[in-house]
């Protein structure tokens, strides 16, 4: 890394403490959670001009709490850490954040945190899909205190947040799921060790018939800025029997949602028929977890 | 600014002084002069800068110093008890899993976590666990097999 326009790297015990730096510094400073991306970001040349880099390890953001509102992840949280938990593990609702986590090595899932990939608003990234997919909630702290921001309304744009002046993300909340929910998530990517050509996360609940009650379905992946919710296929699918053929014109649906990028990784028509198959596939996935 | 930052490498304990923006890699191999891990791709792509913090592996390119304070740090030149190699270094050497060598410390620290938590790994989880390692050589059927014989062998 170069990074030569680094002159400070703070470590600070309090939330306060950060405040009081990101006042400081301004546009100048750099939250770092795990670290992982800084290169990634630098590589883009977005870091140019960042003199104050705030390391907010120290701040007990660590933590997972689990309650009958959901599952409450810091920002420090890593990826190693989220699988350790017992809902990420078993239950059938977060197997999307289950299959998301199963992709990047242990290298980067030792180090990256929960707060840094979503901050990030990289399109390329897993988690946010996946977490959007669940109806995931980041918390953020800022000078006139705590707020709540959907997932879904987080990211602006391509490595970009909406987070106000000063305000840093402290934690994501995946609000619980009503019973007879499950989710999947797949990676379409060019090694073991790449950013995503596409990724998509699929969410369904039914009622006691199997008829689908909520369905959610977000493909991300650099199939546009953000993420974005296939709303035509969870159109589709609501109040409907899940059938194979169902699940098909789903995945087909969702191509319109799509405004597909064209870069290094693979063409826009590429990505836009790769989703088509990944929701369908995805969507399978979910079922088959509803059904076990 | 410069910053002095505790770390205990390989069990000794030192006192650094780190520039704010400086990698843990950049530490290792320029004022401590421990050149076993590489500096590969330098972005956390290729796995030849694999060390262990706390006993965790972790790409030591884009890991900030300043962030470590202290934290245990171990490398391959940390594997090497009473003079003796570690399993996996002996078994890297008898199955001829090194060629150019630049990828082999990288890949042992990875392959030293993941034995530590699998007691007896199938090849499938071999290779899932060494995929943030690259090795443009071997193939990596040799390393699979080093990483295999290793395991049993405990």
């Amino acid at each position: 890394m170069s990074l030569t326009s680094v002159k400070e790297y703070f470590t600070p015990d309090g939330n306060n403490e950060v405040l009081e730096l990101l006042e400081r510094y301004g546009d100048s400073a750099m939250i770092v959670a795990g670290g992982s991306f800084v290169h990634g970001l630098d590589a883009r040349d977005l870091l140019f001009g960042i003199e104050a880099l705030i390391d907010i390890r120290n701040l007990g953001l660590n933590q997972v709490t689990s309650d009958s509102a959901g599952l409450s992840v810091g920002a420090m949280v890593t990826f190693t850490d989220l699988q350790q938990v017992n809902e990420i593990q078993s239950s059938a609702a977060f197997g999307a954040v289950r299959d998301a986590l199963s992709y990047p090595p242990v290298q980067i899932r030792n180090v990256a945190t929960v707060g840094g990939n979503i901050a990030s608003a990289c399109p390329y990234f897993d988690l946010p899909t996946a977490a959007m997919s669940l109806g995931g909630v980041v918390q953020a702290q800022g000078p006139g205190g705590t707020r709540e921001i959907e997932l879904q309304a987080f990211s602006a744009g391509l490595f970009q947040n909406t987070l106000d002046e000063n305000e840093f993300v402290t934690g994501l909340v995946f609000p619980a799921l009503p019973a007879r929910s499950a989710s999947a998530f797949i990676k379409l990517e060019s090694n073991a060790n790449d950013l995503a050509i596409v990724n998509v996360a699929a969410r369904i609940t039914v009622d006691e018939s199997g008829s689908c009650q909520q369905a959610s379905v977000v493909v991300g992946g650099g199939v546009a800025e953000t993420p974005v919710r296939a709303t035509a296929s969870e159109n589709l699918l609501r109040g409907e029997k899940l059938s194979d053929e169902l699940l098909k014109q789903a995945g087909i649906a969702a191509q319109s949602d799509l405004q597909p990028m064209s870069d290094h990784r693979a063409s826009a028509a590429y990505r836009s028929a790769m989703a088509k198959t990944l929701t369908e596939r995805a969507l399978q996935r979910a079922l088959a977890r509803l059904n076990n | 600014m410069t910053e002095l930052v505790t770390l205990e490498i390989n069990g000794e304990r030192h006192e650094l002084a780190v520039e704010p923006s400086e990698t843990l890699l950049e530490v290792l191999r320029n004022q401590l002069r421990l050149i076993g891990s590489k500096r590969g791709c330098d972005s956390g792509g290729c796995g030849c800068c694999t060390v262990h913090v706390d006993g965790k592996a972790v790409y030591s390119c884009m890991l900030f110093a300043r962030s470590l304070q202290n934290r245990k740090v171990t490398t391959i030149e940390g594997l090497v008890q009473d003079g003796e190699l570690d399993p996996l270094q002996t078994a890297f050497i008898n199955e001829g899993a090194v060629q150019c060598g630049y990828c082999t410390c990288g890949m042992i620290m990875t392959a030293k976590e993941f034995l530590a938590k699998e007691e007896q790994p199938d090849e499938k989880q071999i290779r899932h666990a060494i995929s943030g390692n690259l090795c443009r050589c071997t193939g990596y059927h040799k390393i699979v097999e080093a990483i295999k014989i290793a395991g049993a062998s405990r």
